[in-house]
């Protein structure tokens, strides 16, 4: 009822399921939704900023245009100007008609420069544009009469016209042009202002879509971390339970192995030291009974029918004993134990079998010897009942850390790789719990080579040292 | 004419009982002392002046084998006879090592002993017929797998002589004496026998004879 016995029991607590069909579902739509956000957020901005580089490049187009109308305007102004005073200062017939016909080209060229911007017209700019209409059209109508002045009409009123009417009117015409150039850089302005806007919301969105795409990162983010955190921590958990329920196991087999070798070598003891011992000295005791009365035949008959019973129990049991474990390897030591299992197996089927060796030291440690002796044992009785094999070479090689053992046979041999019995993990785990090393090579119609190293402890080190 | 002294080690009292019962009903067996273990026995073997020590190998304290090799080491003159339940061939091949004389089977003992101890006093080895037998057909056995010629065959005639002599636990000197020969004469036939067989020492050229059955 100690408290370390229940800390130290192997509870195998539920947890950690798998991941529930529900989470499956969020898991997926949140990230689903994300990366939804981010494609979006990605062509949103592509388009805004194609579309504010395609109205940035249309409001610069269209104020050059407008600009250069307006140039157009303003120098068929003066040009109208000019070409008036030079037609009515000109005294030769023909070359005023020349300046004439110059004027009409001009006011043709203003009509088209009108005509363009009005086509690309403003609300802002709508009533000054009426206003320089008006302008140039009544500008037009004052000229209209010069043409059909005669030569004296225009000697004597060309000078007042010219600086009454022509110039000052031409004047507020090229006021009103300026006007309206200043409204169309104010245009420009207003552009540039608008575009800044779409820049502007275009910009709140973007923010907008980062942060909850960021939003449902992080929790995602969350979520996930702490659920495989928690995965990890139950698998580590159960891996640790695992590993010690699996020590646990090796060392409950280990135990297990011990404690049937010590019954065997007591039953083994007993059998032979004890019944047979008695047997034997019940075999005198009859003998010593024939002595004491010679005479009787009756008697001698029973006795020697007793004497029979008891020689063939005393075989029986020296038997027994010897396969339970050979008294040899408590009493000589392990190589007349091989040597004498060698024998045995050469008796019973005709296999050869040799051992070599002498190596080994008489003083090896119990636990070795044992572990060596049902190795042995072990890879014989497959040699006989499952390769067929017909000749065996056993080797124990001692050296200082280690003691190596060796068993080649010439039997059929097996796929070493897959078919593993029973018999063979007993061995291996007799070896690795004495931290050894098993090695076992086996092909089909190759026979079969076992080897393993098993290290000895340091007393043996110290011993050389 | 000494009645042989003898000492038994045995962990089992009924059996120390059995074979004393067995063996004083010879008038010239003595049974001297009894040990329960290999400790006792190192030191019934000295203090009682045994002729003949007849020990089980598992016994607390000190095993019968090491046992044999320290009452051999104090007095290679007493002879020792292991009585066993062990029949393998690895605790027959300790034992001689340690320098027993005779190995016996305790399920054989009663017909065994006897003739074991007769031959000890008169210098001879001794094993279980049933030990013999069980030497004799792993031998062949190895013959057989191995394939390898009988090396028996190498040897001279004058050499088999030898072997069994030195087989039966006669010293050089004795052989020597027998055969009329010179002490370096049979120690270089020893030499000889134990390369062409590849053995390497008096105890395994016992074992040898045993499995070829040149000895009992």
């Amino acid at each position: 009822m100690e408290p370390e016995e229940t800390k130290d029991a192997v509870v195998f607590k539920r947890s950690g399921q798998p991941l529930q069909w529900g989470a499956q579902v969020a898991l997926l739509a949140s990230f689903g939704a994300m990366l939804g956000l981010m494609l979006f957020a990605g062509i949103d901005s592509l388009r805004a900023l194609r579309q504010v580089q395609a109205r940035n490049a249309q409001i610069r187009k269209t104020f050059l245009l407008r600009n250069r109308a307006l140039e157009e305007i303003r120098s068929a102004l003066y040009q109208s100007g000019t070409f008036t005073r030079d037609y009515l200062l000109e005294r030769d017939a023909a070359r005023a008609e020349t300046n004439r016909a110059s004027l009409q080209t001009v006011r043709g060229e203003m009509d088209a420069a009108l005509d363009r911007y009005a086509r690309s017209l403003d609300a802002a700019e709508v009533a000054p544009f009426q206003a320089l209409q008006a302008r140039i059209a009544d500008y037009w109508k004052v000229l209209d009469p010069i043409v059909h002045w005669d030569a004296r009409e225009k000697l004597a009123r060309s000078d007042a016209f010219m600086h009454q009417e022509l110039f000052p009117r031409r004047a507020t015409t090229l006021e009103i042009a300026d006007r309206i150039g200043s409204v169309n850089e104010r245009e420009l302005n207003n552009g540039d202002e608008r575009l800044k806007e779409i820049f502007d919301r275009f910009r709140y969105r973007l923010g907008l879509m980062l942060a909850i795409t960021l939003g449902i990162g992080a929790i995602l983010a969350f979520a996930t971390t702490r659920h495989i955190l928690h995965l990890a921590r139950d698998a580590d958990l159960r891996y640790r339970q695992v590993a010690l329920a699996q020590g646990k196991l090796k060392e409950l087999s280990a135990r297990l192995v011990e404690a049937q070798e010590q019954e065997r070598r007591a039953i083994s003891r007993e059998l032979h030291d004890e019944v047979g011992q008695s047997l034997s000295a019940l075999l005198m005791e009859l003998g010593n009974l024939g002595a004491v009365a010679p005479g009787d035949a009756e008697l001698r008959s029973h006795v020697e029918s007793i004497r029979k019973l008891a020689e063939s129990s005393v075989n029986v049991v020296r038997n027994m004993a010897l396969l339970l474990r050979p008294s040899m390897l408590d009493d000589l030591g392990l190589l007349p134990a091989l040597q004498w299992q060698a024998r045995e197996i050469s008796k019973r089927t005709g296999m050869a079998v040799t051992v070599d060796a002498e190596s080994v030291a008489d003083d090896l440690p119990e636990e070795h010897k044992t572990c060596i002796y049902r190795v042995v044992q072990e890879a014989l009785h497959n040699c006989t009942r499952h390769a067929f094999a017909r000749n065996v070479r056993i080797q124990v090689v001692q050296e200082s850390l280690r003691i190596r053992l060796t068993v080649i046979d010439d039997g059929q041999g097996f796929d070493s790789t897959h078919a593993r019995g029973l018999g063979l993990l007993g061995m291996e785990e007799r070896v690795t719990h004495l931290g050894g090393r098993f090695h076992l090579h086996s092909e089909p119609g190759r026979g079969t080579r076992l080897r393993i190293d098993i290290p000895l402890a340091a007393r043996a080190v110290e011993a050389i040292a | 004419m000494n009645p042989v002294r003898i000492v038994l080690a045995d962990d089992h009292t009924v059996m120390r009982n059995g074979l004393r019962l067995l063996l004083e009903r010879q008038p010239d067996l003595q049974v001297v002392g009894e040990a329960a273990d290999g400790r006792q026995a190192v030191a019934l073997a000295e203090s009682a002046n045994a002729d003949i020590v007849i020990m089980d190998i598992g016994m607390p304290n000190l095993n019968g084998i090491e046992a044999a090799r320290q009452i051999v080491n104090r007095n290679p003159r007493t002879a020792i006879a292991i009585l066993s339940m062990h029949s393998d061939e690895s605790y027959v091949i300790r034992a001689l090592k340690a320098g027993a004389r005779a190995y016996l089977l305790k399920d054989s003992a009663e017909a065994d002993l006897l003739a074991a101890v007769r031959a000890l006093t008169e210098g001879k080895s001794f094993f279980s017929p049933a030990i013999s037998k069980i030497l004799v057909e792993d031998y062949m056995r190895q013959l057989e797998s191995r394939g390898a010629e009988d090396t028996y065959d190498l040897l001279t005639n004058r050499e088999r002589e030898i072997l069994q002599l030195l087989a039966e636990g006669r010293t050089n000197k004795e052989v020597a004496n027998m055969l009329n020969l010179s002490l370096y004469t049979v120690e270089t036939h020893r030499a000889h026998i134990l390369q062409k067989l590849n053995l390497h020492s008096v105890p395994e050229l016992i074992l040898y004879a045993v499995r070829k059955g040149i000895i009992a």
